[in-house]
């Protein structure tokens, strides 16, 4: 990451209070934090498992701004639940919109890609996931949503060890729910 | 049910080993092998033989495996590509090199080659990942491309020995794919598809330079996957703008658009084109994506009054959902006379498919 400040004084925001960490989240969030969960996965019965819009942004609200990495997407109003859509055909297809706090945020592509990972991790391989910039919040907006869509870019960026490595930080926090309760 | 379509999708079998995303597979042109690769680094290679069943007069095929090459790429291997004498696969990998394969040939038990499959060579040049290579039909020629937006042409010398001829930076961006015409004539013609939305083709100069010598804009996003037409007349594009567009050579270096086919709702990673079975037509284009459906199309060249051929396109078949909920990456007609209607897929579960295509029986 270069040491280039895009954003020196970001709006934070107050999180959206009673968040609830939906049933599926904690099952499957991430063998990475939830590993003495794993076994409750077998008890499931074939039924496919409806997910809503709030139950997405759990798990996207709690990553690490990679600027700011004190602050999370939610506090820096990046990520909300209304920017999370269903396609109305294919309940499994939906589009995570997401908001640079500044039009020519370098980080960007950094953070379209983590909430990638994160979602890829979490969510059963049914679902299939558009990440895009909110319309007319980037300068770049065409060529970053191309970027963050393109499976193949995508997983060549994940076999660059120094780009996981920060990656793993900002999604690090991504599990944790510590505001939950101080609302 | 689905409409009724002339053909029906079957599954001949399924071969599971790859430990994350397949990639892509390739048929050996010249002996019963399939080839895949995948991002756990290794490739995997199967035997297939046809066993008469007396009692159905059928022959199905029966797959097995013969080994798994551990490839020691340090990243994904994105591609595979055989030789045309079936006796070298080349790799293409996001470690950015690409490794050149054959067997053994101290082993002469058994007869034929039986031996490991050995590094012969790697071919270092490419600064990023290397994502797709390709053998001329005559073998002589072996094309390779990059996210370094380069398309490297390499000379294939004896003793697994490759001289880099050109190094063709038109691209602005990825190069996604480059796909060699079928027919070697004087000049062979290389294609290449990128990030950037273009097509460019390629020839040798006389002058011992490979230049581009037209640009085919019209696809309004990145065109992943490339193949010409058996006959050579047309060149097929899948892309990420969900069409799949045929191109004519209308004139020695000229091409155009000559059709735009519609059927997928997310992008088209793959597609592949075989003369098929039966007459009449100019063969049958299958094509595969992100919504893991697979379409077969039969293509079919009309005369008109002009005197210029109008090109048709039907779908004659479809399946759904052919690797579960998974993308399915790369769709390969198997080369081999006799399996005009069997074709390979390779899909993000790590399952590589094989299929045949059969007559419905209504």
């Amino acid at each position: 990451m270069s040491g280039e400040v895009f954003n020196p004084n970001p709006t934070v925001f107050a999180p959206t209070k009673a968040s609830r960490v939906a049933a599926f989240a904690k099952r499957n969030s991430l063998w990475l934090d939830d590993a003495d969960h794993e076994h409750e996965e077998e008890d499931e019965s074939n039924e496919p498992e409806q997910i809503d819009q709030d139950e997405i942004f759990e798990l996207i609200r709690s990553i690490s701004d990679p600027e700011h990495r004190s602050m999370t997407l939610e506090q820096l109003a990046v990520v909300s639940a209304p920017q999370i859509t269903f396609d109305s055909q294919v309940p499994d297809r939906l589009t995570v919109e997401f908001t640079p706090t500044v039009p020519h945020c370098g980080m960007s592509t950094f953070i379209g890609l983590s909430i990638r990972v994160r979602l890829l991790r979490s969510l059963p391989q049914r679902f299939k996931v558009d990440v895009r910039v909110k319309p007319g919040s980037h300068q770049s907006e065409h060529a970053l949503n191309k970027q963050l869509n393109d499976k193949e870019r995508v997983a060549a960026a994940l076999e660059n060890p120094a780009l996981v490595e920060v990656l793993e930080q900002c999604l690090s926090t991504a599990g944790r729910h510590d505001h939950d309760h101080s609302v | 049910m689905e409409e009724d379509l002339p053909y029906n999708v079957q599954l001949v079998t399924q071969l599971e080993g790859h430990d994350d995303r397949a990639w892509h597979v390739a048929w050996n042109p010249a002996r019963p092998i399939l080839a895949s690769c995948s991002a756990d680094k290794t490739v995997r290679l199967y035997n297939y033989r046809s066993t008469t069943d007396p009692d159905t007069a059928t022959a199905p095929l029966e797959f097995s495996l013969n080994t798994t090459i551990p490839t020691g790429h340090a990243k994904t291997v994105r591609a595979v590509a055989w030789s045309p004498s079936g006796k070298t696969l080349a790799t293409a990998s996001f470690d950015s090199n690409i490794g050149i394969w054959a067997q053994d040939e101290d082993d002469e038990e058994g007869g034929g080659p039986q031996g490991e499959w050995e590094c012969m060579s790697l071919l270092e040049g490419h600064e990023t990942e290397c994502k797709s290579i390709a053998y001329s039909s005559s073998g002589t020629l072996l094309a390779s491309c990059s996210r370094d937006k380069t398309v490297w042409v390499w000379e294939v010398h004896p003793d697994s020995d490759f001289e880099c001829m050109g190094v063709l930076m038109e691209h602005t961006q990825d190069v996604k794919c480059v796909a060699w015409h079928p027919h070697e004539e004087v000049r062979s013609i290389l294609a290449s598809a990128s990030y950037d939305d273009t097509i460019k083709l390629y020839v040798d100069d006389p002058s011992e330079d490979w230049f581009c010598f037209t640009t085919l804009t019209g696809h309004t996003s990145t065109v992943w996957s490339l193949v010409f037409s058996p006959d050579g007349r047309y060149l097929a594009s899948g892309s990420d703008d969900l069409t799949i567009r045929i191109w004519e050579r209308v004139q020695e270096h000229r091409w155009e658009c000559v059709s735009v086919l519609e059927g997928h709702d997310r992008s088209i990673y793959s597609v592949s084109w075989s003369r098929g079975k039966g007459e009449g037509h100019l063969g049958w284009l299958a094509s595969t994506g992100g919504d893991g459906l697979i379409l077969v199309w039969k293509i079919s060249a009309v005369p008109t009054e002009s005197g210029r051929d109008k090109l048709s396109h039907k779908i004659i078949s479809r399946f759904p959902a052919a690797h579960g909920v998974s993308d399915v990456n790369s769709i390969v007609w198997c080369p081999r006379q006799g399996m005009e209607d069997v074709f390979a897929t390779a899909g993000d579960d790590g399952a590589v498919k094989v299929w045949k295509i059969a007559q419905s029986s209504t």
